[in-house]
């Protein structure tokens, strides 16, 4: 028992070939692998999405400060129940403005919501794909998009909003050669 | 006592005839039944390598008790970073209380958090004696429950970048990639 036969009978007077290997350490390390790998198990997977506040960094008056032309960034509104409003700015003139539709697609899975805006996706992707400043894979820099909120609204709808703006990938060519698929912008969540 | 070569052994210290015919066999179905352990192993690999193919080394952060966090698809993997939860009206960063929301929540305005803002500034300073010369990356990840209105985000988030922690993370439940 627990072994494993490796080979027939032997001929004439010689030592027989038939021996078997002792399976027993085998299954001992099989079920000491299983025991570590069970208890070390991660069964919930957190993650998360980055935002950042936009806060300038310290003064540095040994250093000359380059004057270079505001870039294009996109306000991601959500300001009432109806709509939300895209607005494209350059420094503080108004590029472009379009409002789309606001659709709660709201699922809750024990408790969890999940919050999905597919249109508003659609559309991210599609502004950024007009007007869009980085969309060359060599350029590593990334588009700018800002959340604007009101005061009341859940917590649950703004990971909602952020999810969708971070739903527009593009490629981006690595140092080493290789390209990958990365979010298109940079999240910025407004405290105003 | 010199070691013999096992063999079968059952019931042989009974000194009657038919109890041993009984236990060897006796020209009937041996007792003796060989197990086969290649079906058992077969399955022990299948589940070693299904547990090595989900094992995860670079552990996890379980988020605060009672704390529901929403989903996101469009994801990435968390940090070591100070952790910042926010459950019900409670405020704790890793795990130690930072005060509370009630000011926030009852005049529904945004507001600096005293307390929370003392703690991050003291973790800041610390990692800055620990780490010289090395660039603060200023990164803090909240974990605040799915029905916490904006303006407690808010206050939180605004606290953590006066602290100097103007990268923040928002703690979610992972969801799987449905492709693009």
């Amino acid at each position: 028992m627990a072994g494993v036969d490796v080979g027939g009978g032997g001929k004439g007077k010689r030592r027989t070939l038939d021996s078997e290997i002792n399976m027993i350490p085998f299954i001992d390390l099989l079920m000491v692998t299983i025991s570590f790998l069970l208890i070390t198990a991660v069964w919930s997977h957190m993650s998360r999405i980055n935002a950042d506040a936009q806060v300038p960094g310290p003064p540095r008056p040994d250093v000359e400060q380059e004057k270079v032309p505001p870039e294009k960034i996109l306000h991601v509104e959500m300001r009432t129940p109806e709509k939300f409003t895209l607005v494209w700015k350059q420094g503080a003139q108004v590029v472009n403005s379009i409002e789309v539709p606001r659709k709660d697609d709201l699922k809750e899975d024990k408790g969890k919501k999940l919050v999905r805006y597919p249109d508003l996706a659609a559309k991210i992707a599609d502004e950024w794909k007009n007007t869009g400043s980085h969309r060359d894979a060599s350029d590593r820099k990334l588009d700018q998009a800002v959340l604007h909120t009101d005061n009341d609204t859940a917590y649950v709808y703004i990971i909602g909003v952020i999810d969708a703006i971070y739903g527009t990938h593009r490629p981006l060519t690595l140092p080493s050669g290789k390209t990958e698929d990365v979010p298109a912008f940079n999240v910025t969540f407004a405290v105003n | 006592m010199p070691i013999g070569q096992p063999s079968r052994r059952l019931m042989h210290f009974v000194p009657l005839h038919f109890v041993q015919e009984k236990a060897t066999g006796g020209g009937r179905r041996s007792t003796n039944a060989g197990l086969s352990l290649t079906s058992m192993i077969d399955f022990l690999i299948v589940v070693v390598v299904f547990l090595l193919m989900t094992f995860s080394a670079s552990g996890e952060t379980p988020p605060s008790k009672g704390l529901q966090l929403p989903k996101a698809e469009n994801t990435i993997d968390m940090i070591d970073a100070p952790m910042v939860a926010i459950n019900g009206s409670q405020i704790l960063v890793d795990g130690a209380a930072a005060g509370n929301t009630h000011a926030i929540e009852d005049n529904k305005r945004l507001q600096r958090i005293d307390e929370l803002f003392n703690i991050l500034k003291g973790k800041r300073e610390v990692w800055k004696q620990l780490h010289p010369g090395k660039d603060f990356p200023g990164v803090v990840v909240l974990q605040v429950d799915q029905d916490v209105p904006a303006v407690v985000v808010k206050s939180t988030f605004q606290t953590a970048a006066f602290a100097g922690y103007p990268n923040v993370s928002f703690m979610v439940d992972q969801l799987p990639k449905s492709g693009h």
